[in-house]
């Protein structure tokens, strides 16, 4: 090979090298920015004053001198709405009756908009499920709703090769010449008067629990059953695998024995994590029946089986890091090893075995697959502490599946899976963050 | 700085072990999708009127019948009957399951809305789950492969529909998709152009479009009446007569308020 | 007076304590290494419960239905009375992602670490690592999330551009470096300069003309196909790739870092450049670590539920043709995760013990992997220690 053509390749393999990198970067990017944007919409959003109805009646938040002024306001807007409903359906007994149902028929495609739009209309029933008791309370969704009452979709199949493509009618059109035809001009113009969005910031979806299966409300259920699972494992697993490193470095002897342990650990690690749900059910539920079904003991053991060999790992690497000199000049001042290692070695490798605990900890935070037959439920409010060797808990990984995928209404309510999303991605970041944090410290402290 | 992250441990646990607040035993409802808005609902309107906790999961009917049968939950959300097999287990572990109907659902068959297909017959559903018919072109529809779309082996839903359209012992082909409930049946069909699935009635909306079979669409009144062909009862089981708590529970769905949650959620009363 | 003989009285009791102290303290050391030994074989104890507790569990299975159903029959019927549980499709669909996912992160990873280990300047590297870190941390139900809401309607609606982008972008400068080097092995042996000279351009033109070509008519083709269901094997392919990943490049950056100085060294010496040092020499000593790290990250894609679960449409069959990643499948995981459900305990049905079957697949392939990954690792420190 020529020269030139050595030089360019080796520029290309260091180009291919960084643009796996930057590809690693950029991967990174794209799953946590829409994450990250969406997610932050579930508390800073456009809220409505339905949201405002809705956070007073729900959790008695918010001044109520205010609201009923702001209410007041809103309602002197929605009573020429409703008058025009009514005047609409005097108009429609006096029509004949062919026109009649054919009006009738648009018209309760206009009630239903509207009732999305802003809450049950004069005349309605009081819904019995939270989630027809209010309007819109996200601004953005009541502009989507807008749309939906300005404009009928329809499908236009006239080539039959294809399948149809969607468009919109506007229904003033459909009601031109009715006493209704003025309604839709005058709810676009006003609508911003009926609903007065305003910058929300909504801290209660990190402390509220859910109203009507997620609708509304915040995930302190989920956050609190992800924590109650994380540092249960962690309260079994980080004494046991501090232990277990300690003998693996100081005691354990070369031979057959302590090699089939380390096999044992690094076997451990690999099993993958629906294994574990599995083994989880068929020995705590199951055999041991560390309670009746579901409980957050039961998921926080699975999880520490889970997380043990993590532990471990990381508690050796620290311990072997302390150096030579410290465990020399202790023993040779008379200390036994017992004490040498509670006084010298583990205080000096603490900071490292910390950090492979805090990554562990995230770990278990966002694992799934064991917790589904061992400690997860969809709905629940948060437990007490008392509850948890008999209780099942709601938690962030588990509900985002769920949300996501088992819920009636997943598409509607995918600013609160987003929020989820963000909280959990969150705590794990945070958690790797302050490790790596930690570990910058030592190693500078280290060095000197 | 170990200092720091001991008391910033310490604050946690005050703030977890502050909302910790004990009360009274909770229900725990497990079983079915289909059933899991009326139970999450019924929940929520149940501790707030009574205050006693109720977890709902949703993991199939076929689980609700296994907790049932553990006793690892007090009421079975189920949207298919409990089978023979089911019921004799539960017999043999002293659990003596009743059955109590909560509303009727029908099964909506659903496409997407630019699908120009308004009407199927039983059989030509049935075929396209067999897998004999492969592309809407074969059912009036324009050239495309029908992706079709079915529920977890452990749905209720997945054995109504069998026994209702399909009949027991033919198989589905297997190149249908697997969804593992309503919503995600109903998500996969709204934004796939050539899919077919089926629904509990209560979970349509606008997003996808409901085809009529045999010429009849689902509505409370066909549903009721029986015209409409692919219809079931919910249930809810409990082990025993119910009692208290359970049986207040249970009898919501013979209130107004029980009856107003049921059909605001679309689902149809008996 | 009375004070003293309580101080007298402590200090005997001091001594005699002192000399029960050194005997205890023997015994409780012994007791206390037996500890630490009983805490660490706790571990393996664990392990051999997981795999007592699956096999047990899935033994039955094998007693009711046999092998040979399981492993050669596509037909999953296990809801049917009776049920069919062939599981081929099943466990095909497991390897497809896990062999799509090695396509894309194995090439990458093991780039990115030579990058790292190699050409990057140390305060670059710095930062690098982190952010490989905050990949690893991100929890697999997030990863699920994204694939199923944003990226399965993404490939639904625009699945043809963007097939025909990811070929150009990733193939193109391949296709490019490749022409350059065939046309110039391809004229190295002509004596003549100038005429050495000319057909080099010849066959550049001719071969680079052709790949544009080829380039174009691939991306054309690949713009046209529609992808009828996003959540398809690309898909959970693309994402279970990105959670490889870190696993790849930390354990094969850990073995490059291995390879001494004075290897490198002695290749420049000769007048190598990075590239060819890093590929002739590096690469080969380090490629066992490298083999290691491939295993370990196929692994995590093999065992990985969440993602699988929401996002690759749970449709058990081989797809048509049998490379067709754009179909939906059904992994191991997933039909663990999902049917678990039904699992009637009471009654001891195949369908609940196939599942732990299922399982216990799972858990000897990764026993067998980590075995493997493991040996090659000792051996390659054995090599390179020079025993």
């Amino acid at each position: 090979m020529n020269i030139g053509t050595r030089k360019i390749l080796d520029r290309s393999f260091t180009a291919v090298g960084i643009g796996s990198i930057v590809v690693m970067a950029l991967a990174l990017m794209i799953v946590v920015v829409p994450i990250v944007y969406n997610g932050i919409g579930a508390v800073f959003f456009t809220g409505t004053v339905e949201h405002r109805k809705m956070l007073h009646a729900e959790f008695k938040r918010g001044d109520s001198q205010d609201l009923s002024s702001e209410v007041a306001s809103s309602n002197r807007y929605r009573a020429k709405v409703y008058d025009m409903l009514t005047g609409f359906e005097a108009d429609l007994e006096t029509m004949a009756p062919e026109k009649k149902a054919e009006y009738q028929a648009k018209y309760s495609q206009v009630r239903t908009a509207l009732q999305a739009l802003l809450g049950p209309l004069p005349g309605d029933p009081e819904p019995m499920l939270t989630r027809f008791k209010y309007g819109q309370t996200r601004w953005e969704k009541a502009e989507e709703k807008l749309h939906d009452l300005l404009y009928e979709s329809k499908w236009d199949n006239s080539n039959p090769n294809v399948m149809s493509k969607e468009y919109f009618v506007s229904r003033a059109i459909g009601f031109e010449g009715t006493s209704l035809a003025r309604l839709f001009p005058y709810i676009k113009d006003n609508l911003e008067n009926m609903l007065l969005p305003e910058f929300t910031f909504y801290w209660g979806f990190i402390t509220d629990s859910s109203v009507d299966s997620h609708f509304f409300g915040g995930i302190w259920p989920e956050i609190q059953g992800t924590f109650f699972l994380a540092i249960g494992a962690m309260l079994f697993a980080f004494p046991l695998g501090v232990v277990a490193a300690v003998y693996f470095t100081e005691y354990a002897k070369p031979g057959f024995l302590n090699s089939m342990l380390r096999s044992a650990n690094s076997t451990l690690a690999g099993v993958p994590s629906i294994v574990f749900g599995m083994f989880g059910l068929a020995f705590f539920i199951n055999t041991m029946k560390v309670s009746e079904s579901k409980s957050v003991i039961a998921g926080a053991l699975t999880l520490a089986i889970m997380i043990l060999p993590t532990i471990i790992r990381a508690a050796e690497e620290a311990i072997l890091a302390v150096p030579k000199t410290y465990r020399e000049a202790s023993l040779s001042l008379g200390s036994t090893k017992w004490n040498t290692i509670a006084t010298v070695i583990l205080p000096a490798a603490l900071p490292g075995i910390l950090t492979g605990g805090v990554i562990s900890l995230g770990r278990a935070a966002g694992e799934t697959a064991p917790i589904i037959f061992t400690a997860a439920v969809s709905v629940g409010s948060a437990i007490g502490l008392a509850d948890v060797f008999s209780s099942p808990t709601p938690a962030l990984s588990w509900n985002i599946y769920n949300l996501a995928s088992e819920h009636e209404a997943a598409t509607q309510i995918r600013h609160v899976q987003y929020g989820m999303v963000l909280a959990l991605v969150t705590i794990v970041l945070l958690l790797n963050l302050s490790a790596i944090v930690l570990r910058a410290r030592i190693s500078k402290k280290l060095k000197g | 700085m170990i200092k720091k992250l001991l008391l910033l441990g310490f604050f946690f646990s005050c703030a977890v072990t502050g909302t910790a607040n004990a009360e009274g035993k909770a229900l725990v409802l497990d079983g079915s999708t289909t059933v899991g808005p009326v139970a999450k609902s019924f929940a929520t309107y149940f501790t707030k009127k009574y205050g006693v906790r109720v977890m709902v999961s949703e993991s199939g009917s076929g689980n609700g019948a296994k907790s049932l049968i553990n006793g690892s939950c007090t009421i079975a959300a189920m949207s298919r009957a409990m089978k023979d097999a089911e019921i004799a287990a539960a017999r043999k572990k002293g659990v003596n399951p009743v059955a109590h109907v909560v509303a009727l659902d029908g099964l909506a068959m659903v496409v997407h809305p630019g699908n120009p297909v308004r009407s199927l017959s039983k059989a030509q559903i049935s075929s396209i789950y067999r897998g004999a018919i492969t592309n809407w072109k074969e059912v009036g529809g324009v050239n495309s492969r029908i992706v079709v779309i079915q529920r977890e082996s452990n749905s209720g839903t997945q054995e109504s529909f069998k026994e209702l359209v399909i009949g027991k012992g033919v198989q589905m082909t297997g190149n249908a998709e697997t969804q593992s409930s309503n919503g995600s049946v109903k998500s996969r069909v709204s934004t796939t152009l050539s899919a077919i699935g089926f629904l509990g009635l209560g979970f349509v909306d606008s997003s996808v479009r409901v085809i009529a079979v045999n010429g009849v669409l689902p509505s409370v009144k066909t549903v009721k009446d029986g015209t409409y062909p692919v219809s079931r009862p919910l249930y809810f089981y409990t082990n025993g007569q119910p009692a208290g708590a359970v049986k207040q529970f249970i009898d919501l769905s013979k209130t107004v308020e029980g009856k107003g949650m049921i059909s605001e959620l679309g689902f149809v009363n008996r | 007076m009375a004070e003293e003989s309580v101080g007298e009285r402590n200090r005997s009791n001091a001594f005699v304590v002192s000399a029960r102290k050194r005997a205890l303290q023997k015994v409780a050391k012994k007791a206390g290494e037996g500890m630490l030994f009983s805490v660490a074989f706790f571990v393996a104890v664990i392990v051999l419960f997981i795999f007592y507790f699956v096999a047990r569990d899935a033994i039955p299975f094998f007693q009711i239905r046999g092998f040979s159903e399981f492993f050669t029959s596509s037909n999953w019927y296990p809801a049917d009375e009776p049920g069919e549980f062939g599981a081929l499709a099943i466990i095909y669909g497991s390897l497809m992602v896990t062999l799509g996912s090695a396509m894309i992160a194995v090439p990458m990873g093991v780039a990115a670490a030579i990058c790292l280990s190699d050409i990057l300047p140390f305060s670059i590297r710095q930062y690098a690592k982190p952010v490989i870190e905050m990949l690893a941390a991100i929890p697999s139900v997030a990863f699920g999330f994204f694939a199923l809401v944003v990226l399965a309607p993404l490939m639904q609606d625009h699945g043809g551009p963007m097939l025909m982008w990811g070929w150009w972008i990733l193939v193109s400068p391949f296709l490019l470096l490749s022409v350059i080097v065939i046309s110039d092995l391809l004229t190295a042996n002509i004596k003549d300069e100038k005429r050495r000279q000319q057909r080099h351009w010849m066959l550049l033109i001719v071969l680079g003309l052709s790949s544009i070509f080829l380039l174009f008519k691939v991306g054309s083709v690949l713009n046209g196909i529609q992808i009828l269901t996003g959540t398809n094997a690309l898909n959970v392919s693309i994402i279970l790739s990105f959670m490889a990943l870190p696993t790849i490049v930390s354990v094969s950056e850990d073995a490059l870092q291995a390879v001494g100085r004075d290897i490198r060294e002695g290749s420049y010496a000769l007048g190598a450049t990075r590239a060819e040092t890093i590929i002739k020499t590096i690469l080969p000593a380090a490629s066992s670590g490298i083999l290691a790290a491939v295993i370990l990250g196929i692994m995590r894609a093999l065992g990985e539920t969440m993602v699988v679960w929401m996002a690759s449409g749970n449709s058990s069959h081989i797809p048509e043709p049998w490379f067709n990643y754009l179909e939906a499948i059904r992994t191991l995981t997933a039909t663990i995760a999902g049917d678990m459900g039904e699992a009637d305990q009471v009654t001891g049905s195949a369908r609940f013990h196939v599942l732990f079957a299922m399982g216990l697949l799972l858990l000897i392939i990764s026993f067998i992997s980590n075995l493997v990954s493991e040996r090659i690792v000792v051996r390659q420190r054995k090599i390179l220690s020079g025993q």
